[in-house]
């Protein structure tokens, strides 16, 4: 059974937080996972060595199984990493009844698991083409079949039993970023070992909690991980800067912290004892449980935002309840894109640039974030969104909605309208724009904007139905030619948005295929600099870039609603950490009696 | 009626080569490359080609053909593509509830749409039975997503008299508390067109010279209806009904999926969303085959029923 615990129940009552998943968990072996559910399961099973403040915004790195920050030398290309003493792995039956401690040389092995193509880990990207000696390692492998995990290479040197020493190809400022996520969360390898083939169902980690019962795609339990440290809960305020979701006022952010700080400080890591957790996809039963006082916590659902708030703010039949919102911006972007290869669209041609700055200008974004996303979206221009380093929210975008101005380009560069009132090429050939969205009911309304939007032009509207994979696949392939896209942030950093346009990860994620020699030796440049003012600068350069060349229109970044019931302490949402659950408490007076 | 027995199970195996093969090619000609999504957000060429490689659909197509005629005669599906559980043991953990959803279901509706049906047939052209193949055409006429929206909100969120959602791993909890409110939402919808087509079957029994004789004799109406006309019109009832078996196996995934009852319609939906060939495959051909036995299975009820069949 691994680490998954027998139910035995305390005589004394214990604290049960309810919650629930939009979607089925995929397994809990974090270098297979790439959904953000299990993603937030795992943040309470394992450890990473860094992990993000739960109270500061900006967000700001901490230790977690590290005892302190690393110390990077060499330019951003050596990281020592020390680790805490004392942290356990949960019990399990590998461990033949043995306290196991996570060791530096665990660390070095959770990073290698990335590398071997067995694994075929979505979160490879991480650390693939970086460390020194890794990326043979995982060549070797595809070569025999066998990933050599003995193997010492001179990029990850165990200096002793907590100290590890992180060798770089090259610098990078964000390595830490990646020693952050979930998915790194150190596993011991004799439980990888022993359950191999089945890893998905042991989850072996030295999180606050391990897993309890669980019925796949229906409930899991989690329960207190019986050798976790001891830690106290010990986060400060340190809000600065406004937050566009709660009215652009820090006080009130701080104010909502001191809240939280005056709930928890002091209290033991973690206080609840049970995690309950149901996976429930429909969001109206989700909505109804969490009214009936079923569920301590839910993320609202666009749909059902007009039923709990006016506006940003809670109806005053919830504020009643004693029921609290917690606002704030996703660190993502929705943006448009046109393929830069496309025999129609693309090209660096005065005309057609003329023509996808045209295409972009007749987007109406805040009809979109009226009707399509019920008020719960910002309007947002730049790549990088809010809350996220490098983010500018003072640009100004040049491609803003003016579809009169947008109608002027194109009589200017000679789109002549035809006899059916349609504009035509300017060579007079026809003219249309294919736009890719999936089967889903909203993809449907966005069809139906973009033909508004393109029949503000008088350009024919052609829609091209696919399903998911086959969009990805598509656009992998340079054979999507416009489509409104989405990305949320893996790290807090403008890097992991502005790589979306780089030329050699065309085929990759740089569905617009899009390769300019001055953008790609730009953003090369920012590679190599840490967070700063300068880099910055260019990211500047970069995002007008994108727009002057018509290759992209940023449009919203999405706002996250969640409601949690008065009786759930010290909840703050956090746009970084997928789950904060081992930082709560439950105030069990409060919750009504069955 | 042994040979009768051999040579039906003879004609499955052609028929189910066929379904085979139209699953095989329809996968692979617009199901969708799992490989893109399985990559993650930023993936290489090279990874893409290493998981298509691991999964084997970059095989020919011949070699792909065989392992899954291979996987279907020793029932071994492998695992899930996107979450590596085993596919057997997906069928067989999420079967149970959607069986206990939907065998309740078909009892009840059988029973309901029958009685009714007798009831109905034995005041033809009267306002009762006008008024309730009206009432049918029009709750037959209504999405049972509405209801289902409709239901959830009113009998277990406004009115408290059902929970909201939920299962539990104890089979008495679920029939009594989870399992109610669903079934009887799915018994809305379903209960119609089965009444109306089994009053058309017991209407054609009703007119029958023989029930005429039996009233000569002076039979009474309420033996006549139930002992010689159900015992006739059950042939087209049984055929209905076990028609209906095989989608016991793909479950009933909007009930599954709005009182989160962990069943298999829920997970065969899931996989055709992440193109998770081998749970596709194997629903596929379980289906096929339990249609086949469904048909063997009626046929075979039909001499029961009527010793005058000869299946010979």
């Amino acid at each position: 059974m691994g680490c998954v615990a027998s139910l035995a129940y305390a005589a004394t009552p214990e604290k049960v937080l309810h919650l629930e998943l939009s979607a089925a968990e995929t397994g809990f072996d974090p270098v297979a996972t790439s959904d953000l559910n299990t993603a937030a399961i795992e943040q309470q099973l394992f450890e990473a060595l860094l992990t993000y403040d739960y109270l500061a915004r900006p967000v700001r790195l901490i230790p977690r199984l590290a005892a302190t920050m690393p110390v990077v030398t060499d330019q951003g290309k050596t990281w020592v990493f020390t680790l805490k003493k004392g942290a356990y792995f949960c019990p399990d039956p590998v461990f033949k009844g043995q306290l196991r401690e996570a060791t530096a040389q665990d660390v070095v092995y959770t990073i290698m698991r990335f590398m071997d193509p067995k694994n075929r880990s979505p979160y490879k990207f991480l650390v693939d083409g970086k460390i020194i000696g890794l990326d043979e390692l995982g060549d070797e492998a595809r070569k025999s079949g066998r990933f050599n995990y003995d193997a010492s290479i001179a990029g990850l040197e165990v200096l002793d039993r907590y100290t590890l020493k992180i060798r770089l190809k090259t610098t990078d400022y964000n390595f830490s970023h990646a020693m952050a996520q979930p998915m790194y969360g150190v596993v011991a390898r004799e439980v990888i070992e022993a359950y191999a083939g089945d890893t998905a169902s042991h989850p072996v980690g030295t999180g606050p909690y391990r897993l309890g019962r669980w019925i796949r795609s229906s409930l899991i339990e989690l329960e207190k991980n019986p050798n976790f440290r001891h830690e106290l809960w010990d986060f400060g305020a340190t809000h600065s800067g406004s937050d566009p979701a709660l009215g652009s006022d820090p006080k009130i952010a701080n104010s909502e912290d001191a809240r939280v700080i005056a709930q928890m400080k002091g209290k033991t890591i973690p206080q609840i004892d049970r995690i309950d957790i149901q996976v429930i996809e429909e969001s109206q039963s989700a909505w109804l449980s969490f009214g009936k006082g079923e569920l301590d916590m839910i993320g609202l659902a666009g749909q059902f935002s007009p039923m709990a708030l006016t506006g940003d703010r809670l109806k005053p039949a919830l504020v009643q309840r004693g029921i609290r919102l917690d606002r704030l911006i996703d660190p993502s972007i929705a943006y448009y894109f046109i393929n830069q290869q496309d025999p129609v669209l693309g090209g660096m041609s005065r005309e057609r640039i003329a023509l996808r700055r045209a295409i972009f200008m007749a987007q109406n974004d805040e009809e979109m974030i009226r009707v399509i996303y019920k008020g719960q979206a910002f309007r947002n221009a730049y790549p990088i969104p809010d809350g996220v380093e490098g983010s500018d929210p003072n640009y100004r975008s040049v491609l803003n909605y003016n579809p009169r101005e947008a109608n002027h380009l194109l009589d200017q560069m000679g789109y002549a309208k035809g006899p059916d009132g349609y504009r035509r090429l300017p060579d007079g050939k026809p003219l249309s724009v294919r736009y890719t969205t999936s089967l889903s009911s909203q993809d449907r309304e966005l069809d139906e904007m973009m033909k508004k939007s393109l029949d503000r032009l008088s350009i024919h509207f052609e829609s091209e139905k696919l399903k998911f994979p086959e969009i990805i696949k598509a656009e992998r392939q340079c054979r999507v030619q416009m489509r409104l896209s989405g990305w949320i942030a893996d790290y807090p950093d403008g890097d992991n948005f502005m790589q979306l346009w780089y030329g050699p990860h065309i085929h990759e994620n740089n569905g617009s295929c899009y390769q300019d020699p001055v953008w790609d030796r730009l953003y090369e440049k920012t590679l190599t600099m840490p967070a700063s003012l300068q880099r910055d600068k260019i990211y500047r350069q970069l995002a007008r870039l994108l727009e002057l060349n018509g290759v992209t229109k940023v449009s919203t970044s999405h706002i996250r609603n969640v409601l949690s019931q008065p009786w759930l302490l010290g909840y703050k949402a956090h746009p970084i950490l997928p789950s904060v659950w081992s930082y709560l408490d439950i105030d069990d007076t409060q919750r009504p009696k069955p | 009626m042994i040979a009768y027995l051999m040579r039906r199970i003879w004609q499955m195996i052609p028929t189910l080569l066929g379904v085979v093969l139209l699953v095989f090619f329809l996968f692979n000609w617009v199901g969708g490359d799992p490989a893109y999504v399985l990559a993650g957000k930023m993936a290489s060429p090279e990874d893409i080609a290493n998981i298509r490689h691991q999964l084997g659909i970059d095989r020919p197509l011949w070699e792909q053909l065989w392992i899954f005629i291979r996987q279907i005669v020793s029932g071994d599906f492998g695992d899930s593509w996107s979450t590596h559980e085993p596919v057997s043991q997906i069928f067989r953990t999420r079967l149970g509830p959607s069986m206990t959803l939907l065998i309740p279901l078909m009892i009840l509706e059988t029973a309901v749409a029958v009685l009714i049906a007798l009831l109905v047939s034995a005041f033809r052209g009267s306002l009762l039975d006008r008024s309730l193949m009206v009432a049918s055409t029009m709750v037959m006429s209504i999405s049972l997503l509405v209801y289902i929206i409709v239901g959830q909100y009113v009998f277990a969120s406004v009115l408290g008299w059902f929970p909201v959602k939920g299962w539990s791993q104890q089979l008495s909890q679920n029939l009594t508390t989870y399992a109610v409110l669903p079934v009887l939402l799915g018994l809305l919808v379903s209960v119609a067109p089965s009444l109306r087509l089994y009053r058309t079957f017991i209407l054609d029994e009703v007119g029958q010279d023989y029930v005429r004789t039996a009233r000569a004799k002076g039979v009474s109406e309420m033996r006549i209806l139930w002992v010689h006309v159900l015992r006739n019109a059950g042939i087209p009832i049984v055929t209905n009904l076990l028609m209906g078996l095989p989608a016991l196996l793909t479950g009933a995934f909007l009930l599954e999926r709005f009182f989160a009852i962990p069943g298999i319609g829920r997970e065969i939906i899931l996989a055709v969303e992440r193109s998770d060939f081998p749970i596709i495959k194997a629903a596929t051909v379980y289906v096929a085959m339990a249609t086949l036995v469904a048909n063997l299975l009626g046929d075979m009820l039909y001499r029961v029923l009527d010793p005058r069949v000869n299946l010979d």
